[in-house]
């Protein structure tokens, strides 16, 4: 009976099809535009990138606002500095640590904490400037108006986020991880009272208020600045997530630059940059932008010893080795 | 009363016990199932049933905005590139390792066996450490670089293809290589004619699942940020972007379904044995247009690699590690038992809900008048989602934890599993016996789950369980991807010692997961050997 | 329907043509088969004995023309047509045992169709109706000491008999066989067809495709086939050397109205 029962294959066309699709597949990478710069998140290699600046930031907000920023202010730093500057995107916190220390990153925006790992890796390198909001940033804790939590008086009071499903930012975010934990530790508590045992991390301040307003998480802890541009914005439904505790405040982001940018590009190009920065101006149109991009009035220099407490605190944690 | 002395009864069953059918011991794996279904309720928080909702209904919006298409094309052409030249690299690699490693090949040429027991050990550490270990570690030291990706892909599958390329090798009959010996031909003549062409249909069936493996890895290190479609998934996935994140993953999918349908038709086209049971060998055919496929093949890959700009050379540039000072007692003083145990946990949960899953779902869907494209469906959707992005899907309504990792594991290894399932089971409905028992029952009036249950699941039971004693060593090394998900074993303390670059740390994780995988594969080779000897 | 007086068929062919790539596989065919009737089918290879049985036990539809069992035609609900198939039991040239379970679980797997699930998934944990299971062995000369063996520990003979064993323990009313006795040798084969002709009493009917003209001497009529026409119904008595040839044979037909 068997051959009743036998399926009828459909060889030829089998054969034209397994072929074309297969070519199709293997020739798709190779027919893509070479390496389109700025899309492509891949660091080009170090070779060949002596005269460029190579510019960076932790990607602590949205990719979208990030590709708005910077590309503004790597032209404003190429035409008052006269070399190339290029904006580099990077995948994460500690990608961009690593991409300092190998050198594929010339000047990067970083976080206090990931500012001191990255000073650690690569001894030398150059605290360049901070913004005016940067020597005192805050971090808010931010409830769903749904898990019953309610604004708290002192930080003792952070005990009440016990057995509540709670999420951080990125796990080396100095505004979004390392300070709010150390409030947390003060307060007595650790990441394993958390719900679940364990803490969120949501990889970004503007994830971290989406995710506590959709009530993913029922409490989390943002970077103030993040917090106010995105109610601003409208993004986020106070009906919905309230601020619950403001830490004090603490040193956070800066520029940090390669300490050999002066045999690269230059006698004084460190100098350069530093006033490049710090003669960025409001009643400059363009760089009127950047500033309110960036949430600053204006740059001002940063003294490198304030971010010794950062340290002591990353230590405390174990972020810092 | 007086005492009544009960005579056997005619009829009661003189043999008392009998381990559970063939079948059944398919199903067994499933039965965790049970305890599951007993914590999921305390797990389930809930608060995000909305975003899941929202998540759900982006699929049939994806966004269509050009700018975004350009750059999730551009960043899948970047995966598929990565995914190709990690691949064709382990292969080549992988020939020589799996030449080297075999004992007929050693014994042939030197008349010992020892130096291939020797290189297979050796090969065996490679193996042990997750691509995406492999990627991180090499990201410290040569800088994030698409030759990165590559590699990652490239040194682990390499180790594998040379383990299964030296298994086939010497699972080869003898006795040509021997004749040619003793007609006097050279020892490596004799063993390209006696052997290569013995060859090639068992290896290049590997090979080409080893592409498709590759294709979900690459996505994979993208997702870590090592390049390619990945990145953007997590990114939007991240920023709650569901729209902008259909649209990446409707062009994965797109794409893993042509390259798991055009291997196919290769595989039957060139007469290669199916995935399971890899020691059957099938009659190969149309040798000639395989090898100018493979010719073919060569410029392809010098063009995604210029497309890409991989550069070798600069993976020849190393930095050192971020300086640290070893400290060792705190490294020392980690929680080790513990994390080990929720690793192997963690493994065996997601692994019995992968290996029993499957059956089960077929059993219970395929009959369906749509289930046998629903459960396909679902299938592919598993292998193309990253098991971190369905860990961070899961945390909208789970809270974190083992059982959460374990989830996410099991359905990505649940669409690999389920597919072959499927595959093989459609492989026994073809051929002279069309059908079989199972066909015999239905003719008998069996409903069709026990017709399938009986009469396929029976022939099907060791091989499909000596594969999932395979994939239950893969998912062992897969539970790094899921450290995510807090309190998840290693793989979480691993990913924060990255971050903190602790490299003293990092390195105690990387051995010790070595350790755990080398245990793991041999556990599982035997439970493969001793399924499939019977 | 059938003239009154006369029970029901057990298996009504009307008019079937099945058709084929070159000609029609089957061409018009009609039988009747009644309780307690034994009939052998003839026809050379190619014939169309293994559609007319994969007709008559459900597997193949017919294009054109009508299959009744006990009168009915295929029933449209699943239910239905599954209780309706329980009633025909068919034994299968390679036999379709299910090699990976003991002999009692493939007896048992005939009762499926009865069954609900616990008593099938029991089935797989232990053993179940040892008393029935033995009964049909001895029916088939078999030692009921083989239940709880391996299907692959049995013989070819043992095999042979478990298919028929399993076949009664399904206790259909229409048994059907497809060359059964194929790659046997003479000795087996005469003792299963004996053995198959003595289980195919009322209510049973039994059908059964054969390749040797020589073993219809037990039957109650002898069918035969050429090129997809049903050209004979007769006797047993009746079928002699020179019907083998014209049956068999390369040359033209004798019957009538077979196509050219």
């Amino acid at each position: 009976m068997s051959s009743l029962f036998r399926r009828p294959l459909l060889r030829l066309r089998e054969r034209s099809t397994a072929v074309l699709a297969g070519l199709a597949l293997a020739l798709f990478p190779a027919v893509l535009p070479p390496s389109q710069p700025g899309a492509a998140p891949l660091i080009p290699g170090a070779e060949a990138q002596q005269k460029l600046l190579r510019i960076s930031a932790i990607p602590d907000q949205k990719p979208e606002t990030l590709n708005r920023l910077y590309p503004l202010l790597a032209n404003e730093l190429s035409r008052s500095l006269g070399v190339p500057v290029k904006y580099v995107p990077v995948t994460d916190y500690t990608a961009a640590v690593s991409a300092f220390r190998r050198g594929d990153l010339d000047l990067v925006w970083f976080g206090a904490l990931t500012g001191v790992q990255a000073r650690l890796q690569k001894p030398g390198a150059k605290v360049i400037a901070q913004r005016d909001i940067d020597g005192s940033f805050h971090s808010l804790f931010i409830a769903n108006t749904v898990s019953g939590l309610k604004p708290i008086r002192n930080q003792k009071g952070l005990s009440e986020l016990k057995g509540k499903r709670f999420t951080f930012g990125s796990e080396s975010s100095t505004s979004g991880r390392l300070m709010p934990q150390y409030f947390l530790g003060q307060a007595g508590v650790t990441l394993q009272d958390f719900a679940g045992g364990a803490p969120g991390f949501s990889s970004s301040h503007d994830a971290t208020i989406a995710l506590v307003q959709s009530g993913a998480y029922q409490a989390g802890v943002v970077n103030e600045e993040v917090w106010q541009s995105s109610l601003l914005s409208g993004k986020t439904d106070p009906r919905k997530v309230i601020v619950i505790w403001r830490t004090p405040g603490y040193p956070n982001y800066h520029w940090l630059a390669q300490p050999d940018l002066d045999q690269r590009f230059g006698k004084g190009f460190t100098a350069k940059l530093q006033g490049s920065f710090l003669n960025l101006r409001a009643n400059n149109p363009k760089q009127a932008d950047i500033l309110e991009l960036f949430g600053a009035k204006r740059f001002i220099p940063a003294p490198v010893a304030q971010y010794d407490a950062i340290e002591k605190v990353g230590r405390e944690i174990g972020k810092i080795r | 009363m007086t005492p009544v002395v009960t005579a056997p009864r005619p009829g009661h069953c003189p043999w008392p016990f009998q381990p559970p059918a063939a079948p059944l011991l398919m199903l067994l794996p499933a039965l965790v199932l049970l305890p599951l279904a007993a914590l999921l309720p305390g797990l389930v928080h809930g608060g995000g049933w909305e975003l899941i909702g929202q998540f759900a209904a982006a699929a049939l919006t994806p966004s269509l905005d050009p700018v975004l298409l350009g750059a999730a094309f551009t960043g899948l052409g970047v995966t598929v590139g990565i995914a190709l030249l990690g691949w064709a690299l382990s292969l080549a690699l992988g020939l020589v390792g799996g030449v080297l490693s075999s004992r007929t090949i050693w014994r042939t040429l030197l008349a010992e066996a020892w130096p291939a027991e020797l290189i297979r050990r050796f090969l065996a550490v490679p193996r042990s450490i997750h691509e995406l270990l492999w990627g991180l570690l090499f990201l410290q030291l040569v800088g994030l670089q698409p030759a990165v990706a590559v590699l990652a892909i490239a040194i682990p599958y390499a180790a594998l293809v040379a383990r299964v390329v030296g298994d086939l090798l010497d699972a080869l009959p003898t006795a040509p290589l021997d004749a040619l010996r003793n007609a006097g031909a050279g020892a490596p003549g004799a063993l390209l004619t006696a052997l290569g062409p013995a060859l090639l249909p068992g290896a290049f069936s590997y090979g080409g699942y080893r592409l498709e493996c590759a294709l979900r890895s690459a996505t994979l290190l993208g997702v870590f940020g090592l390049g390619g479609l990945g990145t953007e998934l997590r990114l939007t996935l991240q920023s709650l972007q569901f729209h902008e994140l259909w649209t990446g993953l409707w062009l994965l999918l797109a794409v893993m379904l042509l390259l798991e349908g055009s291997l196919r038709l290769l595989r039957r086209r060139w007469g290669m044995p199916g995935r399971f049971g890899l020691d059957a060998r099938g009659v190969g055919r149309s040798g000639r247009e395989l090898l100018l496929a493979l010719l073919a093949l060569l410029p392809v890959l010098v063009l995604v690699a210029r497309a890409l700009g991989v550069n070798p050379a600069s993976l020849l540039v190393w930095q050192a590690l971020p300086p640290f000072l070893p400290n060792w007692p705190v490294v020392l003083a980690l929680p080790w038992g513990s994390m080990v145990g929720t690793t192997v946990l963690l493994t065996l949960l997601a692994a019995a809900l992968a290996v029993g899953g499957a059956p089960l779902l077929l059993l219970f869907v395929a009959p369906w008048p749509w289930g046998r494209l629903l459960l396909q469906g679902l299938w592919a959707l598993g292998r193309l989602w990253p098991p971190p992005l369905t860990a961070l899907l899961l945390l909208f309504v789970l809270k974190p934890g083992l059982v959460t990792a374990a989830l996410a594991l099991a359905f990505h290894n649940l669409g690999v599993l389920g597919r072959l399932l499927l595959e093989a089971a459609d492989s026994a409905a073809e051929g002279p016996a069309a059908g079989g028992a199972e066909l015999a029952l239905r003719c008998a009036g069996c409903g069709p789950r026990l017709a399938l249950l009986y009469g396929r699941f029976s022939g099907l039971a060791r091989s499909y369980l000596a594969y999932g004693a395979y994939r239950a060593d893969v998912i062992l090394r897969e539970t790094v991807v899921v450290g995510l998900v807090g309190a998840a074993g290693l793989g979480t303390l691993l990913l924060e010692a990255l971050s903190s670059f602790a490299v003293d740390q990092l390195l105690a994780l990387v051995a010790v997961y070595a350790a755990l995988t080398l245990v793991g594969e041999d556990l599982s080779d035997r439970a493969r050997r001793r399924l499939l000897a019977s | 329907m059938p003239p009154s007086g006369l029970p029901t068929p057990l298996l009504e062919l009307r008019e079937v043509t099945v058709p084929g790539r070159a000609a029609d596989r089957l061409a018009g065919v009609s039988l009747q088969l009644r309780s307690g009737e034994r009939v052998a089918l003839l026809g050379a290879s190619g014939a169309g004995k293994s559609t007319l049985l994969a007709v008559a036990n459900g597997l193949v539809a017919p294009a054109s023309g009508a299959v009744l069992w006990e009168g009915a035609p295929p029933a449209r609900s699943r239910r239905l047509r599954q209780r309706q198939r329980a009633r025909i039991g068919t034994l299968w040239q390679d036999l379709r045992l299910i090699e990976e379970l003991t002999v009692q679980q493939n007896l048992n797997a005939a009762r499926l169709a009865e069954w609900g699930w616990p008593k099938a998934l029991l089935n797989l944990l232990q053993p179940l109706d040892t008393a029935a299971n033995s009964a049909v062995l001895r029916e088939v000369d078999l030692d009921p000491a083989l239940l709880p063996q391996s299907v692959t520990a049995l013989s070819g003979g043992q095999r042979q008999r478990l298919a028929i064993a399993r076949l009664l323990r399904q206790q259909p009313t229409l048994l059907l066989a497809d060359e059964p006795l194929a790659h046997l040798d003479p000795r087996l084969a005469a003792e299963l067809l004996a053995l198959l002709l003595r289980q195919a009493t009322a209510p049973r009917a039994l059908l059964l495709s054969l390749h040797r003209p020589d073993l219809v001497g037990g039957f109650d009529r002898v069918l035969a086939l050429r090129a997809g026409r049903l050209v004979l119904d007769t006797p047993p008595a009746a079928v002699d050397p020179a019907l083998i040839q014209a049956l068999y044979g390369a040359g033209p037909s004798p019957w009538p109205d077979e196509p050219r």
